[in-house]
């Protein structure tokens, strides 16, 4: 097969570090073919995208040693701009890539730098957006568009290149499940009906499982493993010794063949895995498993009393919403993006003011509350860390808000070290935010708030953008702060991370609550949740074809569960 | 340096290090920090001066361009980002032309600041440069215009102080200090630099103005308290301004521009 780009032991050093970041890398992709590429934070992943292109040695500089060709071209003796012509490139965040006004001319833009003649530009425009299916969107701003919009955008801007090569570095990370699929559809298409090569680095690994060609392991600067995703996430111990993740169905049945029954092959994809569980099915044992609802008989800590709220557009985002949030409850709120969570949220801050109805913190009207009560009664966690760092240490960022509040020195000293023993930041105090890890950088977030030791934390889509190990360290910090009596909501859209720790579930659309129940009975409102357009777990899935299939219903959640559920000595 | 693991291949000799550069600095280094002059623009901090216009916040970040980008991408930076600020934000800019002045002189003569040896002789013809302003505009004022010479030198206490500071090792100190791991004294050369180069990006603007526009006594008389304690103003936030940015262009590790001194 023919080969696009060959990388013969690529090693290569940043100015600024003091250890390699890629070792010794010998690989070669060929045309035509979908490699996913997959590894722990601090792998070489995005390094590894970025020698494909050039940018990496010749905009970072440091020492590079190996050969590394794409088309032919070695990425040292052709500049960055040749490279444009054949490689395309996608990052994590589409609004880092958007820089024109209107669709047609963001998709312009590169082929103007490149100087194709005008004519060829206005007859490339809607062949690509017709292939990332944004055709009539040509004069829209990138800014009225859906991040799944936005990411297919950043697409469809590097397809009018007409590269041989796309790379995709955490393409869909920031999107909600509806914008990844529709990414992951048009991605697959390219590469089915174009014939474009795909490298994609990816820790959804249900949609790399069901898309990709080959999976490469990258882990400490070296490629560990490649091969198809079924021999790669097959490997269920493996991946969980190295902090990755597989797919649910793989997890979900390793876990059955730990029991000692034969499940023939570990599945990598659902499609697989539910044709297998008919042979299975005598061996299931369905148990009730009972909902770890909370009920409390104290006055609620948050009361929302028939709450509309109408933006000045006219967009209705919240529509006679009434709901009562109890101490000491864990309580996720889900929903397309749209549905009004965030509106919700808001509210409980006093960010917004309702149109209709009123929030109660604890019984008092929240437009009664001053900013300094409001923030000792609750606790913001947004998305992205960074956009509420902006102090030059760890320490001085958790102390801020207790000295502005004019709390005693005394005072400020022991909860800022309390709260960043409870982090564990107290060896990072001295340290600036920024050279930390994003989780890490959250977690200096966090400890800022827990110092004013507010009783409600508010956690929005706290998972976004970090990878498994990352993503299950905030949530354990949620769990911890839980278990330290605190009341905790969390916005995801990651629902397969969440049934070890939330006990009751909002369910969101068009500005109403459409679900109010366990998490054990709402993960299992399969047509209603795709009413939202969220996708149940994998696991909830294979549950609920095992309840067909044996006729007992269980509302399993969790591989774990579901395995727990077969039992090899009864026969 | 010894590898963990041994390198197999060869090393490659890399010539193509930021081509898309001006004198070093990334073009889109250059674009952002344009855009910050642009949006500093937007905030007046002071009514009087100001080439006609209220005097605009990005005044006191133009020597951190130059120490962020070097002299002539400094220069470029807050040279773009004030032309188009003039457009976008005519309050605070006045007259296009001579806002121009001080923006690129103040973040060119910045990132002449140097402790290596390459550009270490600049300071010497920039400070002759330096005093065909200062022959015009005090001709201009004491022998033209009347202007008694005591209250000149009081008048023009922040262009003397700042030329005085930059042919004196001062200028050598405060660029030690700024590229100091120790963010206290980075701040005190940001705070030092700030004063020393608004002083002297102020000389040149100042002469413009003056032989265009020109000002009575009572106006001088005016000026006197009012101009040092603009630059008390530009010297403190262009400290508190160029810490934050500095501390955390170090914390993220971003490349360098190769003029960069911090």
């Amino acid at each position: 097969m023919e080969i696009i780009a060959q990388l013969d032991k690529v090693s290569y050093l940043y100015p600024s570090s003091s250890d390699l970041v890629l070792k010794n890398i010998s690989l070669e992709i060929r045309k035509g073919e979908f490699l996913g590429i997959i590894g722990p934070t601090g792998a070489g992943k995005t390094t590894l995208c970025l020698t494909l292109n050039g940018i990496v040695p010749q905009f970072y500089g440091g020492r590079f040693f190996g050969y590394a060709t794409v088309a032919g071209l070695d990425t040292l003796s052709y500049p960055v701009s040749t490279f444009a012509r054949y490689v395309g490139a996608v990052f994590e965040d589409p609004e880092n890539q958007l820089l024109a006004t209107s669709v047609e001319n963001e998709i312009a833009f590169t082929l103007e730098n490149l100087k194709v003649p005008r004519e060829e530009i206005i007859a490339r425009i809607p062949r690509v957006l017709a292939a990332v299916r944004l055709e009539g969107m040509e004069k829209k701003q990138p800014s009225e568009l859906s991040g799944g919009q936005k990411q297919r955008l950043a697409i469809a801007a590097a397809l009018a290149v007409q590269p041989a090569l796309l790379i995709l570095d955490e393409p869909t990370s920031q999107l909600d499940p509806v914008g990844s699929k529709e990414v992951f559809a048009t991605i697959k298409e390219l590469n089915r009906s174009l014939g474009i090569t795909i490298v994609m680095v990816s820790h959804a690994a249900e949609e790399m499982a069901e898309n990709a060609d080959r999976i490469a392991i990258l882990r400490e600067g070296m490629i560990e493993k490649i091969g198809t995703p079924a021999e790669i996430y097959s490997q269920v111990e493996y991946l969980e010794q190295n902090a990755l993740r597989p797919p649910q169905v793989a997890q979900t049945f390793a876990l059955i063949a730990r029991e000692r029954i034969s499940t023939g092959k570990i599945p990598v994809t659902l499609k697989e895995g539910l044709a297998l569980l008919e042979p299975l099915k005598s061996y299931y044992r369905p148990s009730s498993l009972e909902s770890t609802s909370y009920s409390s008989p104290t006055s609620p800590l948050i009361s929302v009393k028939n709450l509309s709220h109408t933006y000045l557009s006219g967009t209705k985002a919240l529509e006679n919403v009434s709901l009562d949030i109890h101490s000491g409850e864990y309580l996720l709120i889900i929903g397309q993006n749209g549905a009004g969570k965030s509106t919700l949220v808001k509210h409980f801050l006093n960010l917004l003011s309702s149109t209709k109805g009123q929030v109660f913190i604890e019984g008092r009207p929240i437009e009664n509350l001053s900013v300094s009560d409001l923030s000792r009664s609750i606790g913001y966690v947004a998305q992205n860390p960074d956009n509420q760092i902006f102090n030059i240490t760890v320490e001085k960022e958790v102390s801020f808000a207790l000295t502005n509040l004019g709390y005693p020195v005394k005072v400020v000293e022991e909860r800022t070290s309390e709260s960043l023993a409870a982090m564990g930041l107290l060896e990072s105090r001295h340290l600036h935010p920024l050279s930390l890890s994003k989780g890490d950088r959250a977690r200096v977030v966090i400890a800022a708030i827990l110092a004013m030791e507010p009783k409600i934390i508010v956690f929005d889509e706290p998972t976004t953008g970090q990878d498994y190990q990352g993503a299950k360290a905030i949530l354990e910090v949620t769990r911890q702060l839980h278990q330290m009596g605190k009341t905790i909501i969390v916005i995801t859209h990651h629902l397969y991370l969440m049934p070890e720790y939330a006990q009751r579930v909002i369910i969101m659309g068009q500005g109403t609550i459409l679900l109010d129940a366990p998490i054990r009975s709402a993960y299992h409102e399969i047509d209603l949740l795709s009413k939202t357009y969220l996708t149940p777990p994998q696991a909830v899935l294979i549950s609920e074809d095992l309840a067909k299939l044996s006729g007992h219903r269980s509302d399993l959640l969790t591989p774990n569960e579901i395995a727990s559920c077969f039992n090899y000595a009864i026969f | 340096m010894p590898f963990k693991v041994i390198p197999e291949g060869d090393e490659r000799k890399i010539e193509e290090v930021n081509k898309c550069a001006i004198d070093g600095a990334p073009i889109a280094y250059i674009v952002v920090l344009a855009a910050i002059v642009t949006a500093l623009s937007f905030i007046p901090f002071s009514i009087i001066l100001g080439s006609g216009g209220a005097m605009p916040l990005s005044q006191a970040v133009f020597p951190l361009m130059g120490w962020l980008l070097g002299p002539i991408a400094g220069a470029t930076a807050s040279g773009i980002g004030t032309l188009v600020a003039s457009f976008l934000s005519p309050l605070t800019v006045g007259n296009p032309v001579l806002s121009l002045v001080g923006p690129t002189v103040g973040s060119f003569l910045a990132g002449t600041m140097v402790v290596g040896k390459k550009r270490r002789g600049w300071w010497l013809g920039l400070s002759i440069i330096l005093l065909i302003p200062f022959f015009l505009y005090s001709h201009r004022a004491i022998g033209q215009n009347g202007i008694p010479t005591n209250i000149f030198i009081a008048g023009t206490l922040i262009e003397w102080s700042g030329f005085l500071l930059f042919i004196l090792p001062t200028r050598i100190l405060f660029t030690r200090w700024i590229t100091s791991s120790n963010l206290q004294l980075v701040a005190l050369g940001l705070f030092g630099g700030t004063w020393m180069i608004s002083g002297l990006s102020h000389l040149c603007a100042a002469t413009l103005s003056y032989s265009i526009i020109g000002w009575p006594l009572a106006i001088w008389n005016m000026l006197i308290p009012v101009i040092p304690f603009e630059n008390l103003i530009r010297s403190t936030v262009g400290m508190v301004i160029g810490v934050g940015v500095i501390a955390g262009l170090r914390a993220i590790g971003l490349v360098k521009s190769r003029e960069a001194i911090y």
